[in-house]
């Protein structure tokens, strides 16, 4: 079975600070920091694209672990802002990254689901296809999209990419998956013309359904809340990360948030989180990731360490 | 089927986890003024539609101000 080997990431160094839009948005430093849980925004410049964000994410990737190019059976992006709508941007970094012409390339249209998706998405297309290592980018950059004098959505997203090299012999493995839309509320979370989030309709969505899906989960794999060494819940904001703890209940000390400096970075916010975990856990450990937003749609997964 | 109390919105509150002690809170003093904001609001609304099983549209958010509204509010939507 297909794993996760290891994970690199871009954050761009460029940050935008929530504090100095207080006044703006009549809105004071323990709102942001306690309940939006975003003090910095990071931002791309202007001219970088997604394509730009998983290369520096590959970069990383690579001073962590050395890559034979060759070996790369597969690349795939999870992305809503691609760089073009004409070609797919996993086309792109194929041609950057110089893999061989026998990798095949797509990419994967979700927001804050997306990383769980293409989890499933991706192993299952490596492991049907005989393919023993791929990579798994997401870079999605609100900041393209952003209405700045939104306050609904100007406080909350940052840009960033990352990139989850799959092998075959990786020894963090995905155990089940969990996945679902509610497609009637789809125009909560739209980019018509700019970003327009409905934030009470997605919260409401959020809280009702990540706990269900999570226990449908445990009960798949006869499992309780506290096998569960460590949750990697999308960081939508601090408030609805501990909405779903509260509602959960479990021990928040194995909760991990961690958006403070760079903000919600769609598919990219799981990821980012994992990156400093995976190559810590222990065997027999089991985690918990739950990605919840546009769709508006869910995927939940929980991976043992082998 | 009986009408709701303060009581029971209270104890809403008090699971919702927005304030220290919701037994605390005034009936009629605006819910922004004892150091609830939009967020918990939309917390609260959440757990009140849940708990009564009733839905309050965007629209009725801005008539919701106080205990005593949502108390209303409720009764009139049951």
């Amino acid at each position: 079975m297909i794993g996760l080997a290891q994970i690199g990431c871009y954050i761009p160094e460029k940050k935008i600070s929530n504090l100095t839009l207080l006044d703006k948005f009549e809105t004071d430093e323990v709102f942001i920091r306690d309940k939006i849980g975003v003090v910095q925004r990071a931002r791309k410049e202007p001219e970088e694209k997604a394509s730009d964000l998983c290369i520096k994410a590959y970069d990383n990737l690579l001073s962590k672990q050395s890559i034979e190019l060759e070996e790369i059976k597969c690349c795939v992006v999870v992305t809503q802002n691609p760089d073009f709508n004409i070609p797919h941007t996993a086309a792109i970094v194929h041609g950057e990254l110089g893999l061989s012409e026998d990798c095949a390339s797509f990419d994967i249209s979700l927001g804050c689901s997306g990383y769980v998706y293409a989890l499933s998405i991706v192993t299952a297309f490596m492991q049907a296809n005989g393919m023993e290592k791929g990579l798994l980018f997401t870079a999605d950059p609100y900041s393209d999209i952003i209405d700045e004098s939104d306050k609904n959505t100007a406080l909350i997203f940052g840009d960033a990419g990352t990139v989850t090299l799959l092998d075959v012999n990786a020894q963090l493995k995905p155990l089940a998956f969990d996945f679902g839309t509610k497609g009637s509320g789809y125009k909560n979370l739209i980019n018509s013309d700019k970003l327009y989030m409905n934030g009470r309709a997605v919260f409401n969505f959020s809280a009702a359904t990540v706990p269900v899906s999570i226990n449908k989960l445990l009960d798949k794999l006869d499992l309780s809340k506290n096998q569960i060494d460590r949750w990697y819940l999308h960081q939508g904001s601090k408030y609805i990360v501990d909405t779903i703890t509260n509602r959960l209940d479990i021990n928040k000390e194995t909760v991990i948030f961690d958006m403070y400096e760079y903000g919600n970075t769609v598919s990219s916010s799981i990821p980012l989180l994992l990156s400093k975990d995976i190559s810590k856990f222990q065997k027999g450990q089991k985690v918990a990731l739950s990605g919840f937003g546009v769709g508006l749609s869910w995927a939940s997964t929980i991976l043992g360490k082998y | 089927m009986s009408n709701i109390t303060a009581q029971q919105i209270l104890d809403v509150l008090s699971e919702a986890k927005v304030v220290k002690d919701a037994n605390a809170l005034i009936n009629d003093k605006p819910l922004a003024e004892q150091g609830i904001d939009s967020l918990d609001f939309s917390g609260v609304l959440f757990n009140i539609e849940e708990a009564f099983k009733v839905t309050i549209p965007d629209a009725d958010i801005d008539g919701l101000k106080t205990i005593n509204d949502i108390v209303s509010y409720v009764n009139n939507k049951k």
